[in-house]
């Protein structure tokens, strides 16, 4: 083969990872930094909405006998707002961060499986799509984010709100588990030679632990929303009917049984994205990086045996319910142990107080505030007063604020210039963070206050006599605070899109990979995929850096590794760009969309599926025959 | 990019037929996903099943063991259609693979036969009761999965046939087998416990 040139490897490689022009090239895009940033977008899109919600709910609470929204109307905000957090904000949003950046970390081109990513995404996005046009044909969910029967049931919930409910869900779990398969995989398989386990970044591992917990964690929620609610509703099924010999506790076994590893399927990218922060930002590799790799794990194991510890107030036999106790006070151990390994990496190392540091710092104060009450809350004791009140609505957003979105904020202006070529503002992401954490304060401590007063969650208003006023105002007030730090951060990223400070390939002098490239990276991610002989690749010495050469630019050709080692093994070509996972996720959508009303339309869904498969895998091309 | 050493990989092969290849894991990935939501229904009936003392209730008969039983023998032979399709993959031996999908494709089927007769002779439906709710969602559930495997058995048999396939098909036909043993492994334990479950334990 004639050497090539830089310029024109450069060109081959654009035109071979390039996808067609126009609108039906727009929807065959599978370039993973591409459909990260759509899961990325359209999930900020999302938490908006369900900031709006939630901001709606704090103005009915504002004072007491508010008469802003009705009884029913405050249900259904409350329960879409929980939806919409939990089911098309918090988990997709850390999907599009791994979608992105663990191919980058990872100095390979794309996922394994690129047209399962984008067919994960156009099945996201549809999930969000479905519920919102129920909401505004009137058929709104309003029965809670986990939608306990008897109340969810046939008999108390008529009209077809709970069956949109359970079927968005059937939509984003399976967008959740195409990409949980194709990361898993990548971070085995696709490894850049020389990453052997030891050498992975900490975001991976963390999106390898989350992707598995959302392997074994998924399905159940998909059989207790889609299989026994939405049954139970439409075609007479008794998984939740006593008088058949069904059990309405049955629902919160296996609901729980997702719903607890979720807390965790949210929370750990956001540890994975700590660490990266750190470690760029105090310019030091993580300490005890064994230690916190083992604790990650080993939280993913703990989160499945901790779920009975939402139903503590059901009645359960004491000597099983003392079990959960003891996990989720264990889990407290191996968080530690990670709070304390950040704590070392920050004492050793030089600390720059960037705003994605200022997250950071924000992520530990409050998580910690959050584990607190969370080690409170497993007392059974304690538990059966706090159930269902306030204070348990405080403990959550703590960790879910705290221990989720502070540190996705944090890696939003950390990354944000590899997304997009420039730097968002320091001052006004120190702005934003001063002003969210001092609304975050404002809104949930009081919460704490309200719950051991005796306040109730989902109570639309409450009667002056009782003295809650006050605090409900604080925690208004507080909501106020954080849309106006909201306003700050949409303020941010809109104006340094267009004018930020141009960044250069690796503006926080990082050591791993996603730095390489330039910001923002092209479609084929690196011109000579590296060769990895250390953690931090980008600190190691130049004559020590190395680079794959041989590889034929003119497919999309990647290195397969081993598992272990990062050995090379084999070269792959991976598939092109093509319209069939739209199809496919469209004809699926379609069938489930009318699965809601006619049993039938399952199989509407699978013929139409099964259509797009055909065009999925049919081989048209030559190349797609012998590479 | 300056690296002062590089690693020449045009040596290495384009594709592996084997257990090496990133589908491989995906597939081992999407049999994690399946098991989970089949052993959680594992779960469902042992917990109704403990939730009544008559199981199931008065009048319905359980389900009758001769045609399941007997279903076992052409699911047993497919494994074999699947096992010999993925080693005819692997040696690019178009015949072998044509012969043995069919095979496959064709035992699944009469699986599906057996299946199909034995619900007819069920007395109880999905709304009878607690016991015929989750006895049907496993049945569907297993069936559904076990007829998109064999369409998608049945597609990679015409791909094949056509002539048009490459390493990439081949190792399609290759990481079937694995979907098609994990659904005849993991009806072992289901079976088990709709067929026999209820009558060793708990019967009167």
């Amino acid at each position: 083969m004639i050497a090539r040139t830089m310029e024109e490897t450069r060109d081959v490689l654009s035109r071979t990872w390039s996808s067609r022009g126009g609108l039906a090239g727009w929807f065959s895009i599978t370039t993973h930094q591409e459909i990260g940033k759509r899961y990325i977008t359209t999930a900020f899109i999302f938490l908006l909405i369900g900031g709006i919600e939630a901001l709606l709910m704090r103005l009915q609470l504002a004072r007491p006998d508010n008469t802003l929204l009705s009884a029913q109307r405050y249900n259904q905000i409350f329960t879409l707002h929980g939806t919409t957090m939990m089911f098309l904000f918090a988990v997709p949003v850390m999907e599009g961060m791994g979608v992105y950046l663990v191919p980058l970390m990872l100095g390979t081109r794309n996922v394994a499986f690129p047209r399962l990513n984008a067919f994960g995404y156009w099945m996201y996005l549809m999930g969000g799509l479905f519920l919102y046009a129920g909401t505004f044909s009137n058929s709104i969910p309003d029965a809670g984010w986990f939608s306990y029967p008897p109340l969810s049931g046939p008999q108390f919930s008529p009209g077809k709100g709970l069956d949109v409910w359970g079927q968005m869900i059937t939509y984003t779990e399976i967008s959740a588990m195409c990409v949980a398969v194709e990361l898993i995989v990548t971070i085995f398989k696709m490894r850049a030679p020389g990453m052997s386990l030891h050498r992975i970044p900490m975001f991976c591992w963390a999106m390898l632990v989350q992707s598995f917990m959302v392997l074994f964690a998924m399905p159940a929620v998909m059989l207790a929303s889609t299989v026994m609610l939405v049954n139970d509703r439409t075609i007479g099924t008794h998984f939740m009917n006593p008088a058949e010999g069904g059990d309405p506790l049955l629902y919160q076994h296996v609901f729980w049984f997702f719903g607890h590893p979720e807390v965790y399927i949210i929370f750990i990218p956001a540890l994975g994205m700590v660490s990266s922060i750190l470690e760029a930002n105090t310019q030091r590799g993580i300490f005890g990086y064994s230690a916190m790799v083992l604790s990650l794990v080993a939280n993913g194991f703990i989160a499945f045996g901790l779920w009975v510890h939402h139903m503590f107030a059901t009645g359960l036999p004491q000597i099983g319910e003392a079990y959960f106790t003891t996990a989720s006070m264990m889990i407290g151990i191996t968080s530690g142990v990670q709070i304390f390994c950040w704590l070392a990496t920050l004492w050793t190392g030089r600390l720059r107080l960037t705003a994605a540091m200022h997250f950071v710092f924000g992520f530990i104060f409050i998580f910690v505030l959050g584990g607190l009450t969370g080690i409170m809350l497993a007392s059974i004791p304690f538990d059966l007063q706090a159930h269902d009140t306030f204070f348990v609505v405080a403990h959550f957003h703590y960790v879910l604020i705290g221990g989720a979105l502070f540190p996705l904020f944090g890696g939003f202006h950390y990354w944000f210039p590899k997304f997009n070529g420039r730097l968002l503002d320091e001052k006004l992401g120190k702005l934003t963070f001063w002003t969210l954490f001092l609304g975050f304060n404002l809104t949930f401590f009081p919460m704490h206050v309200l719950g051991l007063n005796g306040m109730t969650r989902r109570i639309y208003t409450y009667p002056a006599e009782m003295g809650w006023g006050p605090a409900n105002l604080l925690a208004t007030i507080g909501a106020l605070v954080i849309a106006l730090g909201g306003i700050f951060f949409i303020v941010n990223v809109l104006r340094s899109r267009q004018s930020g400070a141009v960044s250069d390939n690796n503006p926080w002098k990082a050591g791993t990979l996603e730095w390489e490239p330039a910001s923002p990276p092209e479609k084929y991610n690196f011109e000579l995929q590296p060769v990895v002989t250390g953690r931090y690749p980008l600190w190691e010495a130049p004559e020590k850096r190395a680079a794959v050469t041989g590889m034929r630019e003119d497919r999309r050709e990647v290195i397969v590794t081993s598992v272990m080692d990062g050995v090379p093994q084999f070269r792959m070509v991976l598939p092109g760009s093509s319209i069939w996972p739209f199809l496919t996720a469209l004809g699926f959508g379609i069938g489930l969309a009318g699965s809601v009303v006619w049993f039938s339309w399952y199989f509407v869904a699978s013929a139409l599926g099964m259509f797009g498969l055909i065009g999925w895998f049919w081989p048209y091309e030559p190349g797609e025959i012998e590479p | 990019m300056m690296s002062a050493r590089s690693l020449d990989l045009a040596d290495l092969p384009v594709y592996s037929i084997s257990n090496r290849a990133p589908l491989w894991w995906g597939q081992v990935m999407m049999c994690a996903i399946e098991g989970s939501m089949l052993c959680m229904l594992i779960a469902i009936y042992v917990y109704l099943r403990l939730g009544v003392d008559i199981w199931p209730s008065p009048g319905t008969q359980l389900p009758l063991l001769t045609l399941p039983a007997l279903a076992w023998v052409p699911l047993v032979i497919s494994t074999l259609g699947s096992y010999l399709a993925s080693e005819a993959a692997k040696k690019d031996d178009k015949r072998g693979m044509i012969l043995a999908l069919a095979l496959n494709f064709g035992m699944g089927s009469l699986f599906l036969v057996f299946r199909f007769a034995e619900w007819r002779t069920f007395n109880f439906t999905w709304s009878t009761d607690a016991h015929g709710t989750i006895v049907w969602t496993i049945l569907f559930l297993h069936t559904f999965d076990v007829i998109a495997d064999l369409l998608m058995t049945l597609m990679l048999l015409i791909i094949v046939a056509s002539g048009k396939y490459g390493p990439r098909q081949r190792l399609g036909v290759h990481v079937d087998s694995v979907i098609w043993y994990f659904l005849v492994a993991i009806w072992l334990p289901l079976y088990a416990v709709i067929y026999w479950g209820p009558r060793i334990i708990g019967s009167p």
